[in-house]
């Protein structure tokens, strides 16, 4: 298990007068090596989670075990660094949080925090500029000097540079065009898949990353309401407009199709194509169907 | 989310301290620092806290939220406390270490000096708790009106001073957010030394400015686009209005201050 | 006042000259001055030079009637922002004319053309001036110069008629995304524009906020008071407009249906999207030699009302 949080509780300013409890009696085992999918409207206690998994929050109550660390409330927590050099956090609009002149210089700050040499450092931040999809030669530019698009990748690419074991991220596609989003989702595809990182992202489009997604979370209201693989979250879809979303278009086209042909115990198709060719081959065993008929 | 920013927060109880107009609270504010500036004894600190606390629990807001805005500067006062305690000598020694020794009338002074300072701020929230920022801003506005003719530009302050306002939590929640993400890159402020820490917060400088500039730009737009120009004749949605109780809360404040200064004098 | 009322009335005269213009250059040379006089907005041959931050837009003519409901589409950097912002004069044009409701944009008219053309941005929390609700409103209605009954009266009636009454008194940061949004319009309403122009102002919204933004702009639309120019890459919202403009590289690249942008690959491409779920399903069919039955694509408005639960695509013939 590569994250496991037992009755999990945060609140916010927990002494004061603006006392604000984010998250309440979470309880969930996040698998190594999957991606994982996070929904739930503002306010729900997304972000508040993620922060938790690298110990930039403490519980307030309950445990957090992420990979052989364990961060429990009301204990002193052990040194961090280690947990964040491998649990890397991406934060809402990354590239606001560039600061360094030159984008190398960005991409070696986190190795170099965590003891890397420099040259080592360099090489690592080559490394990831190349795993999203950048090229080197953007490395001199002042991050400024970058596209909107190229910048948050970059910024995703500074936490990559660390080489974390869990890549979490806020809403890496907030503000960026379609094409944008999707290429993204398809490099955290590829870094989960081919390299065996453990992604964890929090999404307002969920349709986007349906196909890729191996397990889903349901936030709402600092609660973990839903948790699960692909096939539960469309069994369990009517839920969704409860925890203020809406049922995205794939699974509802998908549940047409398996209220229409009973296949309520196969694993959803949920992207154009893959539910086109499923449609087909419907088409064509009916076809044959007839044929025996005739 | 900012318990260190209590200070400047509208605590709506719906008091007649609330709808006063701002210009009164703002003139009291200004006595209340000329009584504290004044009050050097302990009487007149006394007669002072009686003071402010019949105030406070005019705007019905509890004391302990008065308090609880001047727990970000404990330190300045302990400082003053101590330094007083060093400076002044006099009456009898309460502790001698070798040729240092602790005076009464330096514990005293500092004790004083600290008091005064927990008035001061703790009494002048009662502005920020009780006005919107937009108030304020109108009130000094008001207040500096007719102040125009020495060339105190009353609009253009008044306008600085209302962004600053407005947009000071956004960018103090934004600099959170690049610490905490520098935080997430191995560089925990928290657990970084000294020098690391002065170098960490320069770095922050670079995107927090960038940010302001973006924001400005954004705020530039929206008010422009909503027909602003700075000099051009406007209308008051809330046109402030001086009344029977707007007199008597400065004349509280005024005999106040005359009882502080004759104090004093005795 | 009464200048306002009079146009008011002006605008229920039907003036839907392009519902059907799909020339790339959206300008009929016929156009009698009548025509023009009703339109909204009318560009003719705009440029803007690069100034270091916003981008180029090269000769540029569009006109857009009265009551439309008008997506700008494109790729970032294909000049939309800067198109937009020349509209009310937060950018000054190199070239062309551009008039808005009948008055030409020049600098002393431009007081009055702010009056008339409303504008949300992107980012809800970066174009809140006042400290509540309630003073972001009036900042407008005070430039405005109106009487403060006249104001509160306004404040009171749009702040119910965008349901944020009971949000008057917060302060923006106690907001969610939704409601500064909704806040941001009703400061933009409550100042009585006939064009309202949106930058991209859904793009931060989570789904559910997005949804409501939606419905918002039909009822907007549906009054028909406003025209509406809306900067955006949601596809639902641009579905649900009348028209499209795409800018590519600064200039007018077409100008056609949502319907149209949709089945067009290229276009798509342009502005960085890919089509609605639906319809990328039907196109997939498509590849694989399947024709789902002709609804949905052949009217040219592609359904994508969440709610509407028809069966298609799967109605075909098996």
């Amino acid at each position: 298990m590569a994250i496991q949080l037992e009755h999990v509780s945060y609140t916010y300013d927990a002494r004061s007068l603006l006392r604000q409890t984010a998250l309440q009696d979470v309880n969930l085992e996040l698998a190594e090596g999957l991606l994982t999918g996070i929904a739930g409207s503002s306010g729900s206690g997304k972000s508040t989670l993620l922060q938790l998994l690298n110990g930039i929050l403490l519980p307030t109550e309950g445990a957090v075990r992420v990979l052989d660390m364990t961060l429990a409330a009301g204990k002193k927590p052990p040194k961090l660094a280690p947990l964040r050099r491998r649990v890397g956090l991406v934060f809402q609009f990354p590239e606001q949080q560039l600061f360094a002149e030159t984008l190398e210089k960005d991409l070696m700050f986190g190795p170099v925090n965590f003891g890397a040499a420099p040259e080592d450092a360099a090489a690592r931040a080559r490394k990831a500029l190349k795993q999203m999809g950048l090229s080197e030669g953007l490395l001199s530019r002042h991050p400024l000097q970058l596209s909107g698009g190229q910048r948050r990748k970059a910024a995703i690419a500074s936490v990559l540079a660390m080489d974390p074991d869990i890549l979490v991220l806020d809403e890496p596609g907030a503000t960026l065009d379609q094409i944008s989003r999707m290429e993204l989702t398809s490099l955290l595809h590829y870094l989960c898949r081919e390299e065996g990182k453990t992604i964890i992202v929090v999404t307002h489009h969920i349709d986007e990353l349906l196909p890729y997604a191996d397990r889903w979370v349901i936030m709402h209201e600092g609660r973990a309401v839903f948790h699960g693989t692909r096939r539960g979250l469309v069994d369990e879809a009517e839920r969704l407009p409860g925890c203020g979303l809406s049922i995205p278009q794939p699974i509802r086209c998908w549940r047409e199709l398996e209220a229409a042909y009973g296949l309520q115990a196969e694993e959803p198709c949920l992207s154009p194509s893959a539910l086109a060719d499923r449609m087909v081959r419907l088409a064509s065993a009916a076809a044959g169907k007839e044929r025996v008929y005739a | 989310m900012h318990e260190k920013l209590l200070i400047g927060r509208l605590i709506d109880t719906g008091s007649p301290v609330h709808r006063l107009d701002p210009r009164a609270k703002l003139t009291a504010m200004l006595l209340y620092a000329v009584m504290v500036v004044c009050a050097r004894s302990w009487l007149a600190l006394l007669c002072l806290m009686v003071f402010s606390v019949l105030m406070m629990a005019l705007t019905r807001i509890p004391v302990r939220t008065y308090l609880k805005a001047a727990k970000p500067l404990r330190f300045l006062m302990l400082f003053i406390l101590i330094v007083q305690c060093f400076a002044v000598k006099g009456g009898s020694v309460l502790v001698a270490v070798g040729s240092w020794h602790l005076d009464s009338a330096g514990l005293e002074a500092g004790a004083i000096a600290a008091l005064r300072m927990v008035l001061l701020v703790s009494f002048t929230a009662l502005l920020t708790f009780t006005t919107s920022p937009g108030q304020l801003n109108q009130g000094l506005e008001g207040m500096l009106k007719p102040l125009e003719w020495t060339g105190i530009p009353a609009e253009r302050l008044s306008l600085m001073t209302g962004i600053a306002l407005r947009f000071i939590p956004a960018i103090l929640d934004e600099a959170q957010t690049i610490l905490k993400a520098q935080a997430s890159r191995g560089a925990d402020l928290r657990e970084l030394p000294w020098k690391e820490k002065a170098r960490m917060l320069t770095a922050l400088l670079v995107p927090v400015t960038v940010g302001a500039f973006r924001r400005a730009e954004d705020l530039t737009a929206s008010m422009e686009s909503r027909g602003y120009r700075i000099g051009a004749p406007r209308t008051r949605y809330r046109p402030l209005v001086w009344g029977q109780g707007e007199s008597w809360f400065v004349a509280a404040f005024v005999l106040m201050c005359l009882v502080i200064v004759w104090i004093g004098f005795y | 006042m009464k200048a306002g009322k009079t146009r008011l009335q002006k605008k229920t005269v039907p003036t839907e000259i392009h519902g059907d213009a799909s020339t790339p250059d959206g300008i009929e040379p016929t156009e009698s001055i009548e025509n023009i006089e009703a339109d909204m907005v009318v560009m003719e041959k705009v440029s803007f030079a690069y100034d270091g931050q916003c981008a180029d837009i090269h000769n540029v003519s569009l006109s857009i009637g009265r009551g439309e409901w008008v997506t700008l589409a494109g790729a970032n950097g294909s000049g939309k922002s800067t198109l937009i912002r020349l509209m009310n004069g937060l950018l000054r044009a190199g070239s062309g004319s551009i008039t808005i409701g009948g008055t030409k944009l020049e600098p002393g008219a431009i007081g009055g053309i702010r009056q008339k053309v409303g504008m949300v941005f992107q980012n809800p929390d970066n174009q809140f001036i006042g400290a509540t609700v309630e003073e972001d409103m009036a900042f407008g209605l005070e430039g405005l110069c109106l009487d403060a009954e006249e104001m509160r009266s306004r404040i009171s009636r749009y702040a119910s008629s965008l349901g944020i009454s009971d949000l008057l008194h917060r302060h923006p940061q106690e907001l969610s995304g939704g409601q500064k949004q909704r806040a941001a319009v009703a400061a933009i309403l409550a100042m009585e524009p006939e064009l309202i122009i949106l930058d991209e102002a859904s793009s931060m919204l989570d789904e559910m906020a997005r949804r409501d933004w939606l419905s918002l702009l039909r009822e907007m639309h549906s009054e028909g008071r406003y025209t509406l120019l809306s900067i955006t890459h949601d596809a639902e919202e641009i579905a649900a407009s009348e028209r499209v403009l795409v800018m590519h590289e600064g200039k007018l690249a077409a100008d056609l249906m949502p319907g149209e942008l949709f089945r067009s690959e290229e276009l798509l491409r342009m502005c960085r999207m890919v089509p609605p779920f639906r319809t990328q399903l039907a196109l997939e069919l498509e590849k694989r030699g399947i024709r789902p039955a002709d609804a949905g694509l052949g009217s040219g408005t592609v359904n994508m009302d969440l709610e509407d639960e028809r069966i298609w695509p799967f109605s075909w013939n098996m």
